[in-house]
Order: structure tokens, then C-alpha cells, then sequence
């Protein structure tokens, strides 16, 4: 390895060039959370000109800041830390020693990585960063009326973080195809890796179409005729939503499979309806590639029909989810651990985003609804108060396999209502807002409009949010300091990541237990169970008689 | 009659109840399961019931299909133009203004977009709009009606409204468009088809007597009611 080369005090060069594919997960996942934070602080940002109805930053700086604001949190925060995790785990619970494709993997990373330094370096350019929205749609997106270097960085940095999720959505769907432990079959695979599966299918036959936009928008900017008038928009905006549909369920999916392996483990029980569920989950990433132009309803140029029946068709695979995880709970002998805590946060706070999405998804009242603080509302309850609350949970439930301590829990389920009661009084007003009649991306709304109560409401939500994160960090810290070791299996769990040390070792496992379902470990206490109760009831008998 | 705050209103009132209920159903049953399972010891070892998922998925589907048709009965008519408007209204957005244009040539612009000079209309007809853009893309939303279309450069798009009831409407851009993106405002006041006609007719002499043509909407004053 290339690595070994490198001089010892470079330990964390090391780090960065390794090609293990659990160091470039964790070096992904810390990256992001600095992104989060750089993301979150332009939230707050936001919050307070809106609070204040405007006069805390102009129109111009307020465009940058929710661009710069969505496209941190969508390309360089939940989308990479979703493959993230699979590019962690993947391995380890089908059983395989190492990544297919490590050294692509490794390059997945770097793109990553010099793509969100490109977006962020447009606030170091005279013009200011990007402020043609997260999609950067054309004509406003053009070099008329978007000029400078900004907006340019910010087409390059998505194109090169985009390029890095599809090398790492690859390589994961060829660890889950091809490397599997024997016994591992594909209906044996853990829930995760079953939604890692469809997540990465979407990333790599959705993820190209933006790659696609993106360089045709920069031919138009810098060639020109590509994306002409009308017709022009219309094409981007149909390529980016291609894109920008499959993207919604890349950051939902490994969520709802970490949701799945917490629900299961806590409920010591096996996971409810396996089979329906994974059934489930292909017919939801086949509609999703079906769906994009439900986001372009008030153009008025496509058949809203058929994007209205294929959007409010989801309502059947994502039932069937809801369905397993509670029959998983039901019957289930409960511990609620900061990790199940915030699975049920999911669960609650995820149907908000998604029973919204189902009115959206009706182009009578999305005519009324779209563009307005009802959609901010709705998709900031699927991506915030469902991914994140889903990401938590699980950093929760294996931040004891990836570093060997386990994280306080009374911490923890301070950070999870603190983040309960930010997040709700955040978005919730929003939805009031938005059917009021409150657009988005508006840095000042008229005086007689009354909507300054709601939006100072919000805004103190968000603040409640912070600390929220902030109580994480401080957990984090603690915990890594005052180390409360593990141990192999510290929660009873079902996959095969717990059946070796804390952290895994290099290649991962120094000997595998028998693979006879997916949830090996737990047909092992079964099993056990089973024999010290025959051997209860042969003393038993022994004694009778 | 594409009458647009019908049918969001007809829509809103079943999808939302609707939804509601799915929530409580779900939230009960998972409050009762937590209760319950909170207090049990030895978990159940059953992990499927096939029968029952497809049956409950076809409740769903049921459900989707439900939804899908009164979605369908409400948006046909209100995407549907009509072919014989009572009026017909060219608007006209650039970065950070509309324009009203009536068919006789008189045409309202927008100076102050905070408060804006109203585009008269006449209540309880169909009105077709012919909207366009100069620059990027704009959103002509009338919030009050629940509507709102795309207006794209190079691109005329064509919709129906109705103004049932008189009064000032108020509408902003609601898609993202630059710089003064909030202020992009205008307002729309419905009047009586017949004051609607005279001020029509007296805006459309004005501008055939050739005084002040260029700002004749601006600058105009509304009909008498």
C-alpha cells in the first residue's frame, strides 16, 4: 500500500490516502459534519432576516446564503453521509472483507472533497457564491443574469461531488452483488444493505442526468445556444428533476434502513415483514425514476396527470414500510435508547413530510402551495425531521462499532427532544405560512401580511436546533474522552458488523458466525436459547424421575 | 367553469382530513405498541403475515386511487381553456415588474411593486391570460385564487381564472428570479362587468386620443364603483 510510504508523523495523511474503506467513510462523515455546521450556520443566518422581516442581510446576500445553505445540506452534507454509511457498513454486514473498488472508492472521497471546497471558495470570488437556488435552473443561472465566477465554481463543485457519490454508489452496489460472505445470499441481506442497494441503483442511473445539466449549463454560459428560451429551461429543469427526484429517496432510503436495523434491535425481534419490504422498496426506486416532473406542475407544459398518479402511486410501498416497522415494534420487548428514541422521531415526524407530499403531488393544490413555505415546510420534514432524526438514530446505534466507546445516553435524549421540540417549532409554522400564501426565497415579505409572529417562532426553533447540535458535539467530545468501552455487541443487535471487534479490524473479521438468515446473530441466541431450555427441562426430568 | 379557489378548496377538503386521520391512526397504534411492548419481556418470534400485507396493500392502492380520481375530476376543468373568453389578458413579467396588456391596447405597469397599481378585471368571467417573460423565469401567483403558473421567456403559456367575488387581489412572483425577487408584487382588482367595460373603454380612448399613452394604465384611474 502506497500509504506505508508516508512518513509515520503524517498519521493523518495516512488517514486521508488510506483505502480502507471504513477510514474513508469516517473521514467523509467528520467532513460532512463540518458542512453541516457551515450549512446550519447560513440557516440561522436566514432565520434572523427573517425574523426581523429583513435588514440583516441584502436580497443579493440572501440568494447566496439559501443556495449556498441547500446546496451544502443536499450535496455535501445528507446525500454523501447517506453513502457514507453504506460505504462503512455494506461490507461489514454482508460479510466481506473489503470494498470492491477501494481505490475508486478513495477517489469518490476526494471528489468530494474538492467539490464542496470549490462550492464554498464562490464566497471568496468578487460576484459572491452561487444564488440561483440548490438547481441552479436556467435562464437565471445564465452568464446575463449570473455572472461571475461564483456560480461557476458552484456548477464544477456539484459536478465533482456528483461524480464522487456515483463512484461510491457503484462501488457499494458491487460489494453487495458480488462480495458476500458464503451463506450470505441476497435474501439473507440486512435491511440497510437492501436499501444501500436500491439507493445506489438510483445514484447511479439517476446521478448522470445532473452531470449531464450541469455541463450543458455551463456549455450555455460560456458557449451559448445550447438552452435556448423556453424550451431551454424547460430541458434543465427537466434533466436537473431527473436527477433531483431519485436524489429525495437517495436521502431517505439508508435511512429507513437504519430506522429498520434500530427498530429491530430494540425491539429484540426480527425485522417484520422482510420479504414485503424489500418488495416494497424496488417498486419505490422503479417510481421514483417516474416521478420528476411532479416539481414542475405550474409550467403547464407536461402531462401533470401522469406525474400525479405515478407521485401519489408511492403511497403503497412507503405504507408497506410504515406497516413493518410497526408490526416490528408490536410484540417487540422495548429499550428506549437514545438510537430507538430517535427511530420513533422518524417514524412520527417523517409522515408529516410524507402526508404533505401526497397534497403536493395533486397539481389542484400544488397550483396553490408550490413555490410557498408549505413546500419548505414539507421537504424540511422528510430531509430534516426525518433523514436527520434517521442519521442520528444511527450514529447513536453504531458510533460504539466505529470508534469502540459508546456515546452517554443521557446526553443523547437531551439532544433528542431539544432536537424534537427545534425541529417542530422550526417547520411547523412554515406549513401556516405556506398556505397563506408566503413564497420562498423572499428576503422581505410585507408589513400587512401578519406572518412576522410565525417566522420569529421559527426562528427561535432553529436557535433550539443549534443547541440541539451543539449538546451532540459535547457528547461526542466527552464520550471520546471519558471512554466508556463497547465491547463486540454492546446492544444485542441481529447483523454481521457486531459479530467482530470495536472498531473492525482492517479486513474486518477474523471469523464469521453461520449466515442462516438476515439476522444471523439473532438465530444464535436463539439457537442457544433453545439448547439451554432443552437442557433445563432434561435436568428437570432428571430430577423427577 | 375553471374556477381555481373551487377546486383547491374541493381538493384541500378531502386530502386534508384525510391525512389527519392517517396520522392518527398511525401515531395511536405506535403510542399503544409502545406502551405495551415497554412492559413485555419475552419478544414474539413471528416476523411475517404475507396474507394480510397484500391485503392492506391493496387498501392502500384503493386509497391512492381514490385520491388519484378526485385529484383528476378537479384539474380537468381548471387546466382545460375555455374557447370563448370574456376577456383576454396578456401579462408580461421582467426582472422586477408585470405588465398588463388588454386586447384594445391598454396596458397597466407596475412602477412601485410594493404597492402596486392594480390590473382591473371584471368579476365572474372567464378571463384567459396569455403570460410571458422578457428575462428568466417568474411565477404569476395569486395566492387568494390558489393559483399560480410559470411564465417562461420565448414561451407563451395560457390559463383560465375566475375572479368570483370583487375586491383587490393580491399577487407576488413566486419562483426565484434575482436581485428583487420579494418585491416582485402586483395586484389584481376584480370590479362589475359593467363599471369593468366603461373604464376599459375610457382607458382604450385615451390611448387612441394619443394623451399620455405610454403610461396611460399607470397613471390611470379606476372605474367608478
Amino acid at each position: 500500500m502506497s500509504a506505508v510510504a508516508i512518513p509515520s508523523r503524517a498519521g493523518s495523511l495516512r488517514t486521508l490516502a488510506s483505502t480502507d474503506h471504513k477510514r474513508i467513510a469516517g473521514s467523509a462523515c467528520v467532513i460532512a459534519f463540518v458542512f453541516f455546521l457551515a450549512g446550519g450556520l447560513l440557516a440561522l443566518l436566514m432565520r434572523s432576516q427573517l425574523a426581523a422581516d429583513g435588514g440583516v442581510v441584502s436580497q443579493n446576500a440572501y440568494n447566496e446564503l439559501f443556495t449556498m445553505h441547500g446546496s451544502t445540506m443536499v450535496y455535501l452534507v445528507i446525500v454523501p453521509v447517506a453513502l457514507a454509511v453504506g460505504l462503512y457498513f455494506v461490507p461489514l454486514q454482508v460479510g466481506a472483507a473489503e470494498i470492491a473498488g477501494p481505490r475508486v472508492a478513495l477517489a469518490g472521497f476526494w471528489l468530494y472533497v474538492l467539490g464542496g471546497v470549490c462550492m464554498w471558495s464562490g464566497f471568496l470570488t468578487s460576484g459572491g457564491a452561487a444564488s440561483a437556488s440548490w438547481w441552479g435552473f436556467d435562464p437565471l443561472s445564465d452568464s446575463v443574469h449570473s455572472p461571475g465566477g461564483g456560480m461557476d465554481l458552484w456548477i464544477f463543485g456539484v459536478m465533482l461531488v456528483t461524480l464522487g457519490q456515483i463512484l461510491w454508489g457503484g462501488c457499494i452496489l458491487a460489494t453487495a452483488l458480488r462480495r458476500r460472505a458464503p451463506g450470505m445470499t441476497l435474501m439473507r441481506m440486512p435491511v440497510f444493505t437492501w436499501t444501500m442497494v436500491a439507493t445506489c441503483t438510483m445514484t447511479v442511473f439517476g446521478f448522470p442526468a445532473l452531470i449531464l445539466a450541469l455541463g450543458l449549463l455551463w456549455a450555455q454560459r460560456h458557449l451559448g445556444g445550447v438552452l435556448t428560451g423556453g424550451a431551454g429551461a424547460v430541458d434543465y429543469q427537466a434533466l436537473f428533476w431527473f436527477y433531483g427526484h431519485p436524489v429525495v429517496y437517495v436521502m431517505f432510503f439508508p435511512f429507513v434502513g437504519m430506522v429498520g436495523e434500530i427498530i429491530a434491535t430494540f425491539s429484540a425481534r426480527r425485522f417484520f415483514g422482510y420479504s414485503a419490504f424489500i418488495v416494497a422498496l424496488l417498486i419505490f426506486s422503479g417510481l421514483s425514476m417516474t416521478v420528476w416532473a411532479h416539481h414542475m406542475f405550474t409550467f403547464g407544459v407536461l402531462s401533470n396527470k401522469y406525474f400525479a398518479l405515478t407521485s401519489t402511486a408511492l403511497v403503497v410501498p412507503a405504507g408497506i414500510e410504515y406497516f413493518d416497522f410497526l408490526a416490528t415494534i408490536w410484540r417487540g420487548s422495548l429499550r428506549f435508547t437514545t438510537a430507538f428514541l430517535f427511530a420513533l422521531g422518524f417514524l412520527v415526524q417523517f409522515l408529516i413530510g410524507g402526508l404533505t407530499g401526497i397534497i403536493l403531488a395533486s397539481p389542484p393544490l400544488d397550483y396553490g402551495l408550490n413555490m410557498s413555505y408549505f413546500v419548505v415546510a414539507h421537504f424540511h420534514y422528510t430531509i430534516f425531521a426525518g433523514s436527520a432524526f434517521g442519521l442520528f438514530g444511527g450514529i447513536y446505534y453504531w458510533f460504539p462499532k466505529i470508534t469502540g466507546v459508546m456515546l452517554r445516553e443521557r446526553l443523547g435524549k437531551l439532544n433528542f427532544w431539544l432536537m424534537v421540540i427545534g425541529a417542530n417549532l422550526t417547520f411547523f409554522p412554515m406549513f401556516f405560512l405556506g398556505a397563506e400564501g408566503m413564497v420562498r426565497r423572499v428576503a422581505r415579505y410585507p408589513a400587512s401580511s401578519g406572518w412576522q409572529g410565525l417566522n420569529i417562532l421559527s426562528t427561535v426553533g432553529s436557535v433550539v436546533i443549534a443547541l440541539s447540535v451543539l449538546v451532540f458535539a459535547v457528547n461526542v467530545v466527552i464520550s471520546l474522552r471519558r471512554r466508556r468501552p463497547a465491547g463486540d455487541d454492546p446492544w444485542g443487535a441481529h447483523t454481521l458488523e457486531w459479530a467482530t471487534s470495536s472498531p473492525p479490524p482492517r479486513h474486518n473479521f477474523v471469523a464469521l458466525p453461520p449466515i442462516r438468515s438476515y439476522a444471523p446473530l439473532l438465530d444464535l441466541r436463539e439457537a442457544a436459547e433453545r439448547h439451554s431450555a432443552t437442557e433445563v427441562s432434561v435436568t428437570a426430568a432428571g430430577v423427577l424421575g | 367553469m375553471p374556477n381555481t379557489k373551487h377546486a383547491y378548496e374541493h381538493v384541500w377538503g378531502i386530502y386534508l382530513p384525510i391525512a389527519i386521520v392517517v396520522f392518527a391512526i398511525v401515531v395511536g397504534t405506535l403510542v399503544v405498541l409502545l406502551g405495551v411492548g415497554a412492559r413485555r419481556s419475552r419478544p414474539d418470534r413471528r416476523s411475517k403475515a404475507l396474507p394480510l400485507e397484500i391485503g392492506y396493500a391493496f387498501v392502500l392502492a384503493c386509497v391512492a386511487a381514490f385520491l388519484v380520481w378526485v385529484t383528476f375530476r378537479a384539474e380537468t376543468p381548471i387546466d382545460r381553456l375555455v374557447a370563448r373568453p370574456g376577456l383576454r389578458i396578456k401579462v408580461i413579467a421582467a426582472q422586477w415588474s408585470w405588465r398588463f396588456i388588454y386586447s384594445n391596447g391598454v396596458q397597466v405597469a407596475d412602477i412601485d411593486t410594493w404597492h402596486p397599481t392594480p390590473a382591473y378585471v371584471p368579476t365572474g368571467t372567464e378571463i384567459e391570460f396569455s403570460g410571458t417573460s422578457e428575462d428568466v423565469i417568474h411565477g404569476f401567483f395569486l395566492p387568494e385564487l390558489h393559483y399560480q403558473r410559470q411564465v417562461l421567456p420565448g414561451y407563451t403559456t395560457h390559463f383560465d381564472l375566475i375572479f368570483e367575488k370583487p375586491g383587490l387581489y393580491q399577487g407576488e412572483c413566486s419562483v426565484l428570479c434575482g436581485e428583487d425577487h420579494s418585491e416582485m408584487h402586483f395586484a389584481v382588482e376584480a370590479v362589475s362587468p359593467a363599471p369593468f367595460q366603461e373604464w376599459l373603454a375610457r382607458e382604450g380612448t385615451r390611448i387612441r386620443e394619443g394623451s399620455s399613452a405610454q403610461t396611460a394604465g399607470a397613471t390611470a384611474r379606476g372605474p367608478s364603483t
